[in-house]
């Protein structure tokens, strides 16, 4: 743990010493949420609309920027790079445990994420978007949010791991993209056309978009906030495995 | 070895005595990559021994198999025949054993430019198991040692090529290791640089830490090391003192005079220098 905590103070300095790489990762999701309520809010007001509770369509628009802004680490790209200039095998010929080394970066994902969560909050919460279910719901949907952050980026440090190559990593990434759209993302998925909620209802992505929706429009409805941590829980320990068995093997 | 500059420290007092185990054997070390064009062997039987506390000079042509032998003695690649320890640990069945008594500069110094020189030997004591103060205070010896103190700082990306290869030296002692691997620390390095680095492997070995070196400089070799091995396809081909090889050569082609470690070296790798369209480059015979 104590090196986890080592390598993850380390890739805090870094993200602050290259705030032009964390700059989009906040403004580009702000962009498609005000888009999408744009293109959107007039087909759905909030006073005919029973699926808002009561809040504006950018209410329910808040877990896909939430989402999108989680999905946007730093740690594989950083990885490539720590592996092409040989750093990365400096780490490796240490005494440290192979978990410590695929969890260093990944934990600082995890504060930058919770961070960025609270940034977007504070930025929603003058446009009239409450976070229905209080303080408790606030916290939830940071530890969500950052724990979506640990496992998408451990995916890609994972690729990373596997191809060594930066445009490959960066091509992976861009996955996230059709999972968001096979998500209910403008609609609850009880309104999608039948084969896209057949697709939703297979995506994990849905659960942990539910789960975060709940946490703003409804209140602590634990059934749907569970199924979202139990899909976050099992993607941090599926990517974390597979950074863990690729480093032990990698040659 | 008489360390050949004046201000090479006395030996470390508060390092262990030396035991009389190697301190690197190998022992028909064999390295095999499958991949889509099919397997090469990039090492086909290597046999070594290392002695405590002396510079071993490791040197061959390009692709010999020189790296991959030190990625596998230091536990950065695994082993696919043979047996080798280091520092009497097993590396195919302790790497972590391995990793806690070995420093390791490769190629190219693998630096985080993002940091500053201090904050990465800070960082890699720290891996190494030093308290947060007692790693800022071997940073500090260390960077004096290499001469960083005033750039210690500055992020690393403005280091210039000798600073950063400096750099990589400090790091890779900072839990004081029984044995340093340098894999071509000085190549690209200009003349001066290069002189500083060996001055530094020098200061290093006198304080009784085994240097592995692997270069492709034949006189940084010969400056340097106490006896070398010459890993040619995949085998070692001779291994001696540099006296010792080049009288053999000089007794063998009944020379007049001592021919140069470069003519060993295309000696037992069955080479020859030649230019094409202005390039000098090496082939086989």
């Amino acid at each position: 743990m104590k090196t986890v905590l080592i390598l993850g103070e380390r890739a805090v300095r870094e993200a602050k010493r290259t705030p032009d790489a964390l700059l989009p990762t906040l403004l580009i999701p702000i962009f498609f949420l005000i888009v999408n309520t744009g293109q959107a809010a007039k087909i759905f007001p909030t006073g005919s609309t029973p699926f808002l509770e009561g809040q504006s369509y950018a209410a329910f628009q808040l877990p896909a920027t939430l989402l999108l802004a989680a999905s946007f680490g730093t740690a594989a790209l950083y990885l490539v790079e720590e592996i092409e200039n040989g750093y990365f095998d400096k780490l490796r010929a240490t005494p440290i445990s192979r978990g410590s080394l695929a969890m260093g970066r990944l934990s600082a994902e995890a504060l930058k994420s919770s961070l960025m969560t609270i940034v977007i909050l504070l930025i929603a919460l003058p446009f009239g978007i409450r976070i229905s279910s209080g303080p408790i719901g606030v916290v939830l949907l940071v530890v969500l949010t950052a724990g979506w952050a640990v496992g998408y980026s451990g995916f890609l440090q994972f690729v990373a791991l596997k191809t060594r190559n930066a445009a490959a990593t960066n091509s992976a990434s861009l996955i996230f993209f059709p999972l968001l759209f096979l998500t209910p993302n403008f609609v609850p998925r009880n309104l999608l056309a039948r084969p896209m909620e057949i697709a939703a209802t297979l995506n994990p992505v849905t659960y942990m978009m539910e789960a975060l929706r709940s946490l703003i429009l409804v209140d602590l409805d634990w059934a749907v906030i569970g199924k979202g941590f139990a899909v976050v829980a099992g993607f941090v320990v599926i990517t974390v495995y597979a950074n863990i068995r690729t480093m032990a093997k990698y040659d | 070895m008489t360390p050949p500059t004046d201000s090479a420290p006395a030996p470390d007092e508060s390092r262990p005595a030396p035991s009389a185990e190697p301190a690197i054997t190998a022992r028909d070390l064999v390295k095999t990559f499958t991949g889509r064009s099919g397997t090469v062997e990039a090492v086909r039987g290597v046999n070594l021994t290392v002695n405590h506390g002396e510079v071993f000079g490791f040197l061959g042509p390009n692709g010999a198999g020189k790296s991959t032998t030190v990625r596998m003695l230091t536990t950065l690649t695994g082993i696919t025949g043979g047996s080798a320890t280091v520092a009497g640990v097993d590396v195919a069945t302790d790497p972590d054993g391995v990793r806690h008594k070995i420093g390791v500069a490769l190629q190219e110094a693998g630096l985080d430019m993002r940091q500053t020189g201090r904050e990465l030997v800070v960082l890699q004591a720290r891996l190494f198991g030093l308290s947060r103060a007692d790693a800022r205070k071997r940073a500090e010896e260390l960077l004096e040692l290499v001469e960083l103190t005033e750039a210690a700082d500055r992020l690393i990306k403005g280091y210039s090529g000798g600073m950063k290869r400096r750099l990589d030296l400090a790091s890779a002692l900072v839990h004081r290791p029984d044995v340093l691997f340098l894999d071509e620390p000085t190549t690209g390095l200009d003349p001066a640089s290069r002189v500083v680095v060996w001055d530094e492997v020098r200061r290093i070995n006198a304080k009784g830490t085994t240097v592995f070196l692997t270069t492709q400089y034949l006189e940084e070799a010969d400056q340097l090391c106490e006896r070398l091995a010459i890993i040619d396809d995949g085998t070692i081909v001779t291994e001696g003192t540099p006296a010792s090889l080049k009288a053999d050569l000089r007794a063998r082609r009944g020379l007049d005079a001592d021919p140069t470690l470069d003519d060993v070296f295309l000696d037992v790798t069955g080479r020859q220098r030649e230019r094409r369209a202005g390039e000098v480059s090496e082939v086989a015979s």
